[in-house]
């Protein structure tokens, strides 16, 4: 008996001093909810996303000594603002269906207690699980989902980082508009796109900004991304044969464009690509030396050695031993970084005090991984710094080149298309 | 007051207060509402899948169409979703019927490949309407405007909504099961020309399960939209979705009348818990763990799992066995 009650008292001492410990370890943590496709046909996407996020936490919690020259949180040894705190993810799987990224959502808030959540990639998941969050009243940043409507629901807790489809169409106008002061011809616009939702949304969103900005949208030529036959599209371009072309489409049909271009020998003075396809690796590689001269857009390039940008792009390299940050990566840890800024400033792990460092957002240009002006969030979370680079295809890749600060080649026009 | 008895009542008891005890843990109350809600169209399919032998891997379009029809009454018509619930079921009971007397007549898998070919087509075809939101979906209210959008912060409610339209579909069951109908699928299972040559109308019978199980598949559907606010072609109409119905179906037991839920209380915490536990590596471990279990069933207990209190030597044998499942004596 008396042994028992011994062991009883040892275990229990143990215990409590155990439990006081992890209180001790629980101040010093502020936990953050990451939520991306995992598994499912976005996987790889997601992976990448969360590499991203990952290299984030990584700069907040060890820093780094060239970045924390340049920005508050690089400095290491976790949030200032929060004597301290590391930052721990909390990493789940939204399966690529909208019921799981609600459950796990309410899973991450409840049980583990996280005091923001990041995430999801596709815009359908985001808006069943930030609809969780608002309801339980956590701050939910999306880096990168670009459904308009994300931001009409009138909901408080919501942020969004990215820009969307008015953005990049503001960018394309302002590009023109530039150029057409240089004596370019713009005076007809051709907007090419693939006919499902991203075709479609992103052609409207394009065609409805040039309209009021008073560009003459001359033709709207749709057809199936499944095509294996562009001929008619060509030609229709040929006859009419427009100053400017603008391309929505995705890999495949990116491609058979390029090549029915040269076979048919027709070329506009400008084309243009709304990323997407016209960025996919895989048409960069077997196309750039057929697109001299294309402009697309993305929210990252790498710009001058030893902008933050630059010191990112490497620090993700040697991260993921492969490739460096694109759009959707640049993108994630943007969305974090903007997170932890909050974080830091907020001085609490309070979500009121979170959700109102998130409105007093004011970053500047200088301080982004990502292409954009800044973050800064309207009264519906919406960042409205978030603009985008152009980039244009010199000798079989990318080089930013609009706007002119983010710029590190000038702009070569007219489109010469194949080389040889 | 016989032990059996006993159990029957200590289950109802668990079923209608597990939402109470588990308030504490809002994950755990949600896991008891995500398996009735499955237990509901899985025991719908079980109608036509179960008792009438006819095997559809399509059942996702009666619970897109009733998502979709709930999702539409909010947006285009301003309603509660939940008012779009009735449309949806007239809708699947018209589409079972137009996609049932021509496929019905086919016979073992060439039914289940039609079906298949039908589920895929309404999704392809429901990500080109704008009227349904493309291939982007269409969003339930935001935030609940009244009670009646059926949009709330916990489980609770959820759980005891679907908890009532279950027993409204297993009573439906049941209540089939002992009649003449019941006994009608059930020799058209065995042998539909046997069936047939004893002057069952199989091909009546077959249309009627079909269109009965449609019809409560839909329900599912807008109650899944009321639930988590928002459907695309792929959550609404997705092969998977089918295949998953199917799955718990066979898994508990087809053909038996708690067999559904049975199912949906494996698998569904299965898939919640192996997500929240392996899902943050992202190697994709969850699906792999769970595919393994579903073949580990399938493979030692091909009947499904209710098969095994009927192997049991003292089990009783007579028509109403030992519930192991929760919903056990109609929890209404």
């Amino acid at each position: 008996m008396v042994e028992l009650s011994r062991r009883a008292v040892t275990i229990g001492a143990a215990s409590a001093a155990f439990a006081f410990a992890r209180n001790a370890a629980a101040e010093e943590v502020v936990k953050i909810g990451v939520l991306y496709p995992l598994s499912g046909n976005a996987a790889s996407a997601g992976n990448y996303a969360k590499m991203a996020v990952e290299l984030g936490a990584d700069i907040v919690n060890k820093g780094d000594p060239e970045l924390a020259k340049l920005m508050p949180v690089a400095k290491g040894g976790g949030l200032a603002g929060l004597k301290g705190a590391k930052v721990e993810l909390v990493v789940a799987d939204n399966q690529g269906t909208p019921a799981a990224g609600q459950n796990q959502t309410l899973r991450l808030i409840t049980q583990e207690k996280v005091v923001a959540m990041l995430g999801c990639y596709q815009s359908g998941i985001t808006q069943t699980a930030s609809a969780v969050a608002e309801k339980y009243g956590i701050p939910f940043l999306t880096p990168e989902s670009t459904a308009a409507d994300l931001t009409d629901r009138g909901f408080k807790w919501f942020f969004r980082t990215t820009p969307i489809a008015t953005n990049f169409a503001k960018a394309y106008s302002d590009f023109l508009e530039e150029q057409k002061a240089a004596g370019r011809k713009v005076g007809s616009i051709a907007i090419v796109y693939e006919n499902t939702e991203y075709g479609k949304s992103t052609s409207t969103a394009i065609a409805d900004l040039f309209v009021k900005e008073g560009r003459n949208v001359t033709m709207k030529v749709s057809y199936s991304a499944n095509s294996t036959d562009v001929q008619p599209q060509v030609l229709q371009l040929k006859e009419k044969n427009p100053d400017v072309v603008i391309f929505v489409s995705y890999t495949s049909d990116a491609i058979l464009y390029t090549k029915t271009m040269k076979s048919l020998n027709w070329k506009p003075e400008i084309m243009m690509a709304d990323a997407a396809g016209f960025n996919d690796p895989a048409y960069v590689k077997s196309m750039g030396p057929e697109a001299e001269g294309l402009i697309s857009r993305s929210a990252f390039a790498p710009g001058k050695p030893g902008s933050i940008a630059a010191i990112c792009d490497a620090l993700y390299r040697k991260k993921s031993g492969g490739g460096g940050l694109e759009d959707g990566s640049a993108r994630a840890l943007q969305g974090f970084l903007a997170l932890v800024d909050a974080l830091n400033r907020a001085g609490s792990t309070d979500p009121a005090k979170i959700q109102a460092a998130l409105k007093a957002t004011d970053m500047k240009a200088d301080q982004m991984v990502a292409g954009y002006n800044g973050v800064k969030f309207d009264d519906k979370g919406q960042n409205t710094l978030g603009s985008s680079l152009l980039i244009q295809m010199r000798n079989g890749e990318y080089v930013p080149v609009w706007p002119k600060v983010k710029a590190t080649a000038d702009v070569v026009l007219p489109y010469k298309g194949w080389t040889k | 007051m016989t032990a059996r008895r006993l159990l029957q009542i200590a289950l109802v008891v668990v079923v209608l207060a597990y939402p109470i005890v588990t308030a504490g843990s809002p994950v755990w109350q949600r896991l008891g509402a995500l398996v009735l809600l499955a237990a509901i169209s899985a025991s719908a399919w079980n109608i036509v899948g179960g008792y009438a032998g006819q095997v559809s891997v399509g059942h996702a379009v009666f619970f897109g169409i009733g998502a979709y029809s709930a999702v539409v009454a909010f947006v285009h018509l301003d309603l509660p979703p939940i008012l779009g619930a009735p449309l949806g079921m007239l809708v699947s009971v018209a589409v079972a019927a137009v996609i049932g007397v021509p496929t019905l007549r086919l016979s073992g898998h060439y039914f289940s490949m039609a079906t298949i070919a039908v589920g895929e087509l309404v999704r392809v075809l429901s990500s080109t309407s704008d009227w349904l939101g493309g291939a982007q979906g269409l969003g339930g209210p935001a935030m609940p405007r009244t009670v009646f959008d059926l949009s709330f912060v916990s489980a609770m409610p959820y759980y005891y909504i679907f908890l009532a339209v279950l027993a409204g579909v297993l009573g439906l069951t049941w209540w089939i099961e002992r009649g003449r109908m019941g006994f009608y699928l059930r020799a058209i299972k065995d042998s539909e020309r046997a069936a047939r040559s004893l002057g069952v109308s199989a091909g009546r019978y077959k249309l009627y399960a079909y269109m009965l199980s449609a019809a409560f598949t839909s329900v599912a559907g807008s109650l899944y939209l009321c639930m988590f606010g928002f459907v695309d072609p792929e959550s609404g109409f997705g092969i998977l979705l089918s295949v998953k119905i199917l799955v718990m179906a066979a898994l508990g037991g087809a053909g038996q009348l708690f067999g559904p839920l049975v199912g949906a209380l494996i698998l569904v915490p299965l898939e919640e818990l192996s997500n929240s536990l392996l899902g943050g590596q992202g190697a994709g471990i969850t699906f792999v763990v769970y595919g393994a279990i579903i073949v580990i069933i399938a493979r030692f207990l091909p009947s499904g799992l209710l098969s095994l209190l009927e192997r049991r030597p003292n089990a009783p044998t007579k028509a109403a066995p030992v519930n192991p499942s929760p919903a056990s004596g109609h929890a209404d």
